[in-house]
C-alpha cells in the first residue's frame, strides 16, 4: 500500500515534471541540447580519417595539419600516414603522403551565412604537387574545394554537395 | 552514412549560432547553395554577358586548334552538376606543351580584358608540374593533360557515365511490379493466364 502510494506519488511527480519541462522556454531546452551534443573540432595529429578515393588506402591517421595552429578544417591539406590499405593498391600501409580533407564533422561557414557539416571525416590522398593519387572520388564533396584551388578533386568527384 | 546537414535548417540549433542562421531556417537548401556558389565563383557565372567576358566555348576551341592541342573533347556537364556548364579536355605532347596551352588561354583572356580597370583572370591549378593543368573560368573548365595522365584518370569514362546516369533508369515501369514465383511443388495443373 505504502509502496503503491509512494510509487503513484513518484509517477505523479514524474508527470508534473514532464508538464513543467514542456512549459519551459525553448532556449533552456536548446541549452540542454547543446550540453548533451558533442562539439566537433578540428582535424589534428592522431585523427583517424576515412579515405574516399580508389588509391588503395582505407584509413589514414593525420600526422600534421599544414595550415592552422588549432588543426585542419574542410578543404585543408594534411600530412597523413596510411594505417589500413587494400591489397595491391597504389599506396601501402605505413606510407606517408599528403591528403586533402573533403568531409569534416566540424561545421564550416559559407559566405551566405549557412553552415555545412558532414557525418564523418574523409580525405583524398594527393602527392606533393597536388595531383590526386586515385582516379575517382566517392561520396559528396563540398563547394569549398573550388575556393581552395582543389579543382582536380572536384572534377573527379561523383557528387558535389 | 554521410548526410550533409545545413545548420540553418536544423530545428534545434546550439546556442552559439546567432539569430542570423535561424532566419535562414525557412529557406531551402538549394537557395542557400545558389547564393554560396555565386559568391564563391566571384562574378563568373551570374549572367551570359559575364561568361563571354572570360572565355566562350568557340574561342577556346579556336585557341586549342591554334596551339596544336591533340584530341580536344567538349563535354557538357550533367544537369545535376551545378558548378560548371562545360568541361573541355585537351592533350599536350609534353609538359611544356601543356603549360603552353594554359598560358595561351590565360593570354587570350587578358587580351579580351585589356584596358579594363580590373581584370578577372581564370584560376590555373597545377602550373608547376606539367602533367595536369586546370583552367577554371566559371561555367567553363578546361583540363590540359598529357597522354599518360589522360589514360590514367580516364575523364571521358567519368563524365560520360555521369551524364548518362540522370537520363534513363532502365525499366522503371517494371521496377515496382511484384512478380510471383512459379510454384511447381503443388500437383494441380497450372491455370493458363
Amino acid at each position: 500500500m505504502a509502496a503503491s502510494n509512494s510509487s503513484s506519488k513518484l509517477f505523479r511527480g514524474g508527470l508534473s515534471n514532464n508538464a513543467f519541462a514542456g512549459s519551459r522556454p525553448s532556449s533552456e531546452l536548446a541549452r540542454l541540447d547543446f550540453l548533451s551534443q558533442q562539439t566537433r573540432t578540428f582535424i589534428q595529429m592522431r585523427t583517424n580519417l576515412k579515405v574516399v578515393d580508389n588509391s588503395g588506402a582505407k584509413r589514414v591517421m593525420c600526422i600534421q595539419a599544414l595550415k592552422g595552429d588549432k588543426g585542419a578544417r574542410l578543404g585543408d591539406t594534411i600530412v597523413a600516414s596510411v594505417k589500413e590499405a587494400h591489397m595491391g593498391g597504389k599506396v601501402k600501409k605505413g606510407d606517408v603522403c599528403y591528403a586533402v580533407v573533403v568531409r569534416a564533422a566540424m561545421q564550416k561557414g559559407r559566405c551566405d551565412g549557412s553552415e555545412v557539416k558532414f557525418d564523418d571525416n574523409a580525405v583524398v590522398l594527393i602527392n606533393k604537387q597536388g595531383e590526386p593519387i586515385g582516379t575517382r572520388v566517392f561520396g559528396p564533396v563540398p563547394h569549398e574545394l573550388r575556393r581552395k584551388k582543389h579543382l582536380k578533386i572536384l572534377s573527379l568527384a561523383e557528387h558535389i554537395a | 552514412m554521410w548526410s550533409v546537414l545545413r545548420a540553418g535548417a536544423l530545428s534545434s540549433s546550439s546556442s552559439h549560432i546567432t539569430n542570423q542562421f535561424r532566419n535562414l531556417s525557412s529557406s531551402s537548401s538549394i537557395v542557400a547553395r545558389g547564393f554560396s556558389s555565386s559568391a564563391i565563383d566571384g562574378d563568373d557565372s551570374n549572367t551570359i554577358t559575364k561568361e563571354s567576358e572570360m572565355l566562350s566555348l568557340s574561342e577556346v576551341q579556336k585557341i586549342l586548334a591554334d596551339v596544336g592541342a591533340d584530341d580536344v573533347k567538349v563535354i557538357p556537364a550533367p544537369t545535376r552538376c551545378e558548378f560548371t556548364d562545360y568541361m573541355v579536355i585537351a592533350t599536350g605532347r609534353s609538359p611544356w606543351h601543356v603549360r603552353n596551352i594554359s598560358q595561351a588561354l590565360v593570354w587570350q583572356v587578358k587580351q579580351k580584358q585589356r584596358g579594363a580597370k580590373r581584370m578577372l583572370l581564370p584560376t590555373v591549378v597545377g602550373e608547376e608540374g606539367g602533367k595536369w593543368i586546370v583552367v577554371d573560368s566559371g561555367p567553363l573548365i578546361i583540363h590540359a593533360v598529357d597522354e599518360k595522365a589522360r589514360a590514367y584518370y580516364n575523364f571521358e569514362g567519368l563524365w560520360n557515365k555521369n551524364t548518362s546516369d540522370t537520363e534513363e533508369i532502365p525499366d522503371f515501369a517494371k521496377a515496382f511490379v511484384k512478380v510471383r514465383r512459379k510454384n511447381n511443388s503443388k500437383k494441380r495443373p497450372q491455370a493458363q493466364r
